[in-house]
């Protein structure tokens, strides 16, 4: 594709916060073989192993690591200083609400805040997830597109990560529309690669000691890194999709059951408990009744929502963003599978 | 009806939160944060009125009786004052001020105001604590105890604080005089207070880094603390804190004349070391009689887990209750003052000596 279908050139310099991760590292190295030449790379100062990663990619490339804490406005001016195009990818993860918020949230206004003076940005690339849709509007067997509402009271899912993805969401919005600032919201699915250790979640949990097996025949909406990091950098450059949101899932889905069945077969044999959905959704049900009857014996990490969103039937569409963008998955889902279980096996899961 | 309000609405926040809204006779009212997104995430999550970024108009539009601080100990001191002179009771996060000076101080001034103040120890008030202290009432002991022992660790598990801790030098832990330890220690340290009777112990403290910091070249925090509490007229103590031992514990041992006690926090068990025995009947029966206090105990935490009085935190719940009822009634507050300046005594002293040594140390 040549530079003027892109909205920046390649000497433009290029934000992209939360570098460090597992999806920042792979758009980095994306952003570096589609011949971009100033990328500022925003790092935690507690970035290990991916900022290694980083530095082994730099190759001569004119990369500055900026090592600094989005909480501080300080750090926010200095990254985001004159550049054209920010991926955010930053995002809180951690245990407790107050924290994600924190590093969901205020981080993200920190940087727009900043972002309002700032003229030469051409388009803010906000990451988000499918997380934040409100999974109880959409009827089983349905598919779930990006006209899909937010969830409207995301704390009671009762998983900080959402509740924070929702409410970086609503601020992004509110930002962009109130200060013209140009944006595109990303929805990736599960990203899973070399790198990310663990089992979707939709697939089963292992709370109780086992692995429940919960997903059954429902279709698992997996992102392959390398697809997804594709999906960002295009959605970033691209002309004409300001102001868009696009979920970002592979082609050819697994269900949840050929997924396990696979990771079963190539990587390690383990005991799982099948649940059917209904049986778990009532076992939800009677521990979020119980956690409100005792006042909080038990936390709510069971609830109703947190069920329908992550274990309803649903299906899941990429065809907006193979229309509007013209992505479509470099890797096809068999192949990255492939490489997902052999590095899982080797990395001794 | 008191009402309650809230300024700092960080992570301890929710825990504050969840607590005050289990006990009657109280309404929180609002909350407040200098980052006004902060305190209006809270108010929505829990339903409360009103959300404020500046500490004067909560105060003058929420009229509290009560305010839970619950910022970074940094600004407790500051804070404290503003909301004495507010006519507010306090109830703080603990570390309660940054030392035994500002606590003096914080004291002075809600004695004079006819307010109370208390620091939120909440370890002190788990069931196991509250039971061992109805065993010491009843003489189990046999006098006054000779020695004590608190230990309490800490997991690097949480990725969430260690991180924050870890990776950024500017976070307000490493601002601390004491940082990690300050943050953490007075759970173990306020245990050891309760029970000497001297103002001023001698400390004897040594503190280090653990081989796990020293590989992410960490060299500010100091995450291992033994220290010796001792002096003629009071029960000798050993604190320990760590980093490394796991699974982490929170142990208190208190040892009497004729009897000992075991407290495990964690696990919720007392255990009362009792009785010795004849020849080799000291290697058959005690063990016997500890496995049935032990299963005594399971039992025991089974049954008020069914009959919903087991709380992971309902030690915080039993302080912030207890504290309330004495404002309201004027009754003896739950952890006395000497306690709360007995323990900020004891880690300055233990602060101090750190700094001594550490620079000691680079002398060398």
């Amino acid at each position: 594709m040549s530079q003027n279908q892109y909205i920046i050139t390649f000497e433009e310099p290029i934000l992209i916060t939360g570098a460090n991760g597992f999806i920042g590292s792979k758009v980095v190295e994306t952003l570096i073989k589609y011949g971009f030449k100033r990328l500022k790379c925003f790092v935690r100062p507690s970035g290990d192993i991916f900022l290694n990663k980083i530095n082994q990619k730099l190759n001569g490339n004119n990369i500055e690591i900026i090592i600094g804490n989005l909480l501080n406005w300080s750090d926010c001016e200095r990254a985001s200083k004159d550049v054209s195009l920010i991926f955010h990818l930053a995002a809180g993860i951690e245990k407790t609400f107050a924290g994600c918020f924190m590093d969901s949230v205020i981080a993200t206004r920190n940087v727009l805040e900043v972002l309002k003076n700032n003229k030469n940005l051409k388009r803010f690339i906000h990451i988000s997830s499918i997380v934040v849709y409100s999974w109880e509007e959409i009827a089983t067997r349905n598919v779930v597109d990006e006209t899909m509402s937010l969830e409207r009271e995301p704390e009671l899912r009762f998983e900080p990560y959402t509740y924070g993805k929702v409410k970086q969401e609503e601020l992004v919005m509110e930002y962009c529309n109130k200060f013209n600032i140009p944006y595109v919201i990303l929805r990736p699915g599960e990203v899973y690669g070399p790198g990310k250790r663990k089992i979707s979640g939709r697939v089963g949990i292992n709370s109780f000691g086992f692995f429940i097996h919960l997903g059954g025949n429902n279709q698992l909406p997996l992102t392959y890194i390398d697809n997804c990091a594709e999906a960002i950098v295009q959605a970033g450059i691209k002309k004409g999709i300001d102001g868009e949101c696009f979920n970002i899932v592979d082609d050819n889905l697994p269900t949840c059951k050929e997924f396990l069945k696979m990771y079963k077969e190539k990587v390690n044999k383990f005991y799982s408990l099948y649940l059917p959905y209904k049986f778990f959704y009532y076992f939800c049900c009677f521990w979020e009744y119980y956690s409100t009857w005792s006042k909080g014996q038990l936390q709510p990490v069971f609830n109703k929502r947190r069920c329908i969103a992550n274990w309803k039937k649903i299906f899941f569409s990429n065809k907006k963003i193979k229309e509007k963008l013209g992505w479509s998955p470099i890797i096809p889902t068999y192949e990255a599978l492939s490489y997902y279980f052999k590095y899982m096996k080797e990395s001794g899961e | 009806m008191l009402r309650i309000g809230i300024i700092g609405c960080g992570r301890i926040a929710d825990q504050h939160v969840v607590e005050i809204k289990k006990i009657p006779d109280c309404e929180l009212i609002g909350v407040c944060d200098k980052e006004l997104l902060m305190a209006k995430q809270l108010a929505e999550r829990f339903k409360i009125k009103y959300f404020f970024d500046d500490v004067y108009k909560f105060l003058e539009t929420c009229n509290p009786n009560v305010v839970h601080i619950t910022t970074p100990p940094q600004n407790h001191f500051q804070l404290g004052k503003i909301c004495l002179d507010a006519n507010c009771n306090i109830m703080f996060e603990k570390p309660l001020c940054l030392n035994s000076k500002e606590v003096n101080e914080i004291i002075n001034i809600a004695n004079k105001k006819g307010l109370k103040i208390t620091v939120d120890h909440n370890a002190q008030f788990s069931f196991a604590m509250r039971k061992m202290r109805e065993l010491i009432r009843s003489g189990i002991l046999g006098g006054p105890p000779i020695h004590l022992e608190s230990i309490w660790c800490y997991s690097y598990n949480d990725p969430g604080y260690t991180k924050a801790i870890l990776g950024d030098k500017n976070h307000w832990v490493r601002g601390l005089p004491g940082k990690l330890l300050q943050n953490i220690i007075s759970h173990g340290i306020s245990k050891i207070a309760e029970f000497i009777t001297t103002d001023c112990p001698k400390i004897l403290a040594y503190g280090f880094i653990s081989n796990f910091l020293k590989n992410y070249k960490e060299n500010d925090i100091i995450d291992e603390l033994r220290a010796i509490i001792y002096d003629e007229k009071s029960p000798t103590a050993y604190f320990t804190f760590s980093t490394q031992i796991g699974p982490p514990i929170h142990q208190f041992r208190i040892y009497g004349y004729k009897n000992s006690i075991l407290i495990d926090d964690l696990h919720q068990t007392l255990i009362k070391i009792t009785g010795n025995y004849r020849s080799y009947l000291n290697h058959f029966i005690p063990s016997i009689i500890d496995a049935k206090q032990y299963l005594i105990n399971s039992i025991n935490n089974i049954k008020r887990f069914v009959k919903r009085e087991l709380y992971l935190e309902e030690g915080r719940k039993y302080l912030i209750e207890s504290f309330y009822k004495s404002i309201l009634e004027d009754t003896p507050l739950p952890i006395s003052y000497r306690e709360i300046i007995l323990t900020s005594k004891i880690m300055d002293a233990i602060f101090e000596q750190l700094k001594f040594n550490e620079n000691g140390m680079k002398n060398e």
